[in-house]
């Protein structure tokens, strides 16, 4: 089937023939889900990751859930884009270009990752399962979004591609680019959430973000797309900065490609990772080294021209080039953060781990800046700015004043740094929103976009700087309320033992009661068959922004352990991430 | 008024540097998100329920309790098990800590190089 | 223009000062640890109350932690008695376990042990033990070789 399509390409192009091909290509996944629907046990892939008595939403789901299935969405989802592109283009250049890079992948397939061995069917095979920790709502649909965010920058890319190699800068084609890229960004930001949502609400660490390299590399695309979509505007609204957006709409492509390979090959230990294979990390290298040729060539073609772009310091266009260079640094950090540990190991001969300590460190000194300059730059007038801003001094007294006080009551730093990048941002949206209130949609985007980072910054940093964990342990027959901190107590009311379709739960129905108000809780452990593997299901509940956030520790035959954390502001937090969402959702709606 | 904007911005950074380098792990709970589990990939001792990351919390705890500073603490940690179980890499690894200092002197240099160049014009 | 250039320079120095003092605060430190705890000479043995005399011990001995609660020790528990036999001496370190249990895994499986010390977890924190079963091969008061997880045949070969 695989050998048709490579037929198939070398034939000259029309835009009905690629179509054809297009459709050809978006087979093979589409029967590799009907046969994880159908439980097709004669399929070697359909075998070890679908269970015939899961639910039929997981058996579809489980099409992706290994290696070979994932790449194979990776193709469908190239073909899909390109599909939905011809619709708007039908240059057959940039197409040739998107066919070129599905055929890598569909090589990648056969070669090292095909979905398609058979094996004996055999009546006694049930298959062994999904992996339970994957067997979650938010799971099956994290995977496909952040795919479909990855892939959307392949638009980007071969637009800028076609635009370097031709030297023809259309504003119409920049447009293109510009929704693509927030259609990627929409998301990435979406699959990003979805996958931090689930690790707070699925993997019971009680954290929601890891710096775990599988969310490094995810963040790398969206610091770049973010760029990427920033400079588009500069490109589009005042001719400048072209060669600048097209250079970094090839990088953003190959940064995605880049975070796959790194996931897939296994070179950087993590919890998402698949089993090794050196193969399929090498073909990967190949193609990313491929891919990254290409761009250097170009990027040396382009940078004779580089110097063309002039406009004053006091403008739109400078603080937007300021914006580029601080997102792309921090790609850059949060690049070296995740290869170092491969980087020392190999060099160096020592293992190192690199963590949250490093990535706070830098992204406060990176980040702090940026937010800052995001509360003004945004009023500032495209190309030259005469009028001062009266504001700004005062902004900056009152917000410098919030902050000393914040810090003298609660005695944190970061939570005051925080304060003190924040406040200007907050106050100058309100004021903003005095002086334009009946602007079009694409100002209210902009604004709730980065009024949502400001929130998300203050309810991040406060969440992480104010919760509180508490271990409690309850012993039966003697102990079955233990005194928390703040006059609070927990008291358990039963256990319960509970059988599914393919698991066993063991629940604890817990009751905090905090002086006026009692709130229930039931952690669980869920033990799935038929790998026996045993997940804690955590248990939260809300007050207001905050909320509770239970698992349990331990349990045995005479005692209870139940891992209690507090968490302030989480709530806000996830509501600014859907904020930025939405926000940039209606910019996309906008255009249409 | 660009000089008045740039020399703001400088000291500001400035201070915002320094501030960041010298903020330190004070509580317990805090030093604990910085040592890693070895036995459960990518998971640090504060997240983790397994005998190891137990153990090791009850031994920092011990330590602590009987007056040694976290700094003291870390370095034996690490003297025992390897630079492996900090999520916090000492600080000669230059390669990785200077990068975003060098990315911000970067940041900083264009800035200046703007302001002469429209100074100029 | 002197005068513009004064501040990014004493910026550029103050810089270089900060970031040479923040790499300076911690030393480079060789992180492996080749000694055996000297714990284990003063915690008294779990059976007979008696300090483990570390001359008596030779120039090769063995320590193991274990516990009863673990599973993968009962897999090296038959190569530890035969190593017994053989007149390797084993120093076994109980860890983190509850007294009943542990007595009777003793007695239900055997005891290769020369010594058996109970403890808490500070030796096995001193010892940089990861996980149980953890085996430490001493010679000359050296650790030479640490296996994280049961040990094998091959393992221990070449001591025989």
């Amino acid at each position: 089937m695989f050998y048709i399509n490579l037929l198939k390409k070398v034939i000259p192009s029309t835009t009905s023939s690629l179509r054809l091909i297009y459709f050809i290509n978006l087979i093979p996944f589409g029967l590799l889900v009907y046969a994880f629907s159908i439980s097709d046990f004669t399929l070697l892939n359909v075998v070890e990751n679908s269970y015939i008595n899961d639910p039929i939403f997981y058996k579809v789901t489980s099409a992706w859930g290994s290696h070979e299935g994932s790449i194979l969405l990776w193709v469908f989802l190239i073909n899909l884009f390109g599909v939905l592109f011809l619709y708007k283009n039908q240059t057959v250049e940039i197409h040739k270009n998107i066919l070129f890079i599905s055929t890598l992948f569909i090589l990648y397939v056969i070669v090292s990752s095909n979905p398609f061995t058979y094996v004996e069917a055999n009546e006694n095979v049930l298959g062994l399962g999904l992996n339970p920790i994957l067997q979650h709502f938010l799971f099956v649909i994290h995977p496909p979004t952040l795919f479909l965010g990855y892939i959307g920058l392949i638009i980007p890319f071969v637009i800028s591609a076609h635009m370097l190699v031709n030297k023809n800068f259309s504003e119409k084609l920049f447009k293109e680019m510009l929704i693509w890229s927030k259609f990627s960004w929409f998301f990435l930001t979406g699959g990003i959430v979805l996958g931090s949502y689930w690790a707070y609400s699925e993997l019971g660490w009680g954290g929601w973000w890891f710096w775990d390299p599988v969310e490094n590399i995810s963040l790398i695309p969206w610091l770049l797309n973010t760029a990427l979509i920033h400079s588009l505007q500069v490109s589009i609204k005042s001719n400048q900065l072209k060669l600048w957006s097209l250079n970094l709409g090839l990088y953003c492509f190959i940064a995605s490609v880049f975070g796959t390979f790194l996931v897939r090959s296994n070179l950087i230990v993590s919890v998402h990772s698949f089993a090794t294979d050196p193969l399929r990390g090498l073909f990967l290298i190949i193609i990313i080294a491929y891919l990254l040729v290409m761009t250097v060539r170009l990027n040396i073609k382009s940078i004779s021209n580089f110097n063309e772009d002039s406009f004053n310091l006091v403008s739109r266009e400078s603080f937007l080039l300021l914006n580029n260079i601080f997102f792309i640094c921090s790609a850059l950090v949060v690049f070296i953060g995740t290869v170092y540990p491969l980087f020392s190991e190999m060099i160096l001969k020592t293992s190192v781990s690199v963590g949250a300590p490093y990535y706070n460190f830098a992204f406060n000194l990176l980040l702090a800046p940026l937010i800052l300059f995001m509360a003004f730059a945004p009023q500032i007038n495209w190309e030259k700015h005469e009028k001062k801003d009266k504001q700004i001094p005062f902004i900056i007294i009152f917000s410098l004043f919030i902050c000393l006080v914040s810090y003298y009551f609660l005695n944190n730093f970061y939570f005051a740094l925080s304060v003190f990048i924040t406040i200007p941002l907050f106050l100058k949206s309100i004021l903003v929103l005095k002086n334009n209130f009946k602007k079009n949609i694409s100002f209210y985007s902009q604004w709730l976009a980065h009024l949502s980072i400001g929130f998300f910054i203050i309810a991040a940093v406060y969440t992480e700087q104010f919760d509180y964990e508490e271990n409690l342990l309850f012993e039966k027959e003697s102990t079955n309320e233990v005194k928390l901190q703040n006059n609070k107590t927990a008291i358990i009311k039963n256990i319960k033992d509970e059988k599914f379709q393919n698991f066993q739960r063991i629940s604890v129905d817990l009751l905090i009661y905090d002086g006026h108000k009692e709130r229930e809780l039931s952690p669980s452990k869920n033990i799935y068959q038929p790998s026996g593997q045993v997940t804690n299901e955590v248990s939260t509940t809300n007050k207001l922004f905050s909320q509770y956030y239970a698992t349990i520790s331990t349990i045995e035959s005479n005692k209870v352990g139940i891992n209690l954390v507090y968490k302030p502001f989480i709530n806000l937090l996830w509501l600014s991430a859907i904020m930025l969402v939405f926000s940039i959702f209606l910019s996309v709606v906008k255009k249409r | 008024m660009s000089k008045a904007i740039y020399k703001i911005i400088i000291s500001l950074l400035f201070v915002h540097i320094s501030a960041v380098s010298f903020a330190n792990v004070n509580e317990l709970s805090d030093y604990y998100k910085t040592v890693r589990c070895l036995v459960c990939e990518g998971q640090s001792i504060q997240e983790s329920d397994t005998e190891f990351a137990i153990n090791l919390k009850e031994q920092i705890q011990k330590k602590y309790n009987s007056g040694i500073s976290i700094e003291e603490i870390n370095q034996e940690l690490i003297k025992i098990y390897g630079e492996e179980i900090s999520f916090n890499p000492p600080k000669y690894h230059i390669l990785l800590w200077g990068t975003p200092l060098i990315v911000l002197l970067i940041i900083f240099i264009f800035i200046r190089n703007k302001i002469r160049f429209f100074n100029r014009v | 223009m002197k005068k513009h250039l004064l501040l990014p320079v004493v910026g550029l120095i103050v810089l270089v000062v900060s970031v040479i003092f923040y790499f300076n605060q911690s030393t480079n430190i060789n992180n492996s640890r080749d000694e055996v705890s000297s714990l284990i000479f003063v915690t008294p043995d779990f059976y007979n109350n008696k300090l483990i005399n570390e001359n008596t011990l030779g120039e090769f001995y063995i320590v193991n932690f274990f516990a009863s609660w673990c599973k993968p020790c009962l897999l090296e528990h038959p190569l530890l008695m035969e190593m017994k036999k053989k007149g390797v001496k084993i120093i076994g370190i109980n860890f983190r376990d509850d007294e009943e249990n542990f007595k009777e895994w003793i007695n239900e499986h055997g005891n290769p042990f020369e010594y058996i010390l109970k403890d808490d977890g500070t030796i096995a924190y001193e010892m940089g033990l990861i996980g149980v079963p953890e085996t430490f091969f001493i010679v000359n008061k050296i650790i030479q070789k640490k296996i994280q997880g049961p040990l094998f045949y091959e393992d221990v070969e070449s001591y025989l």
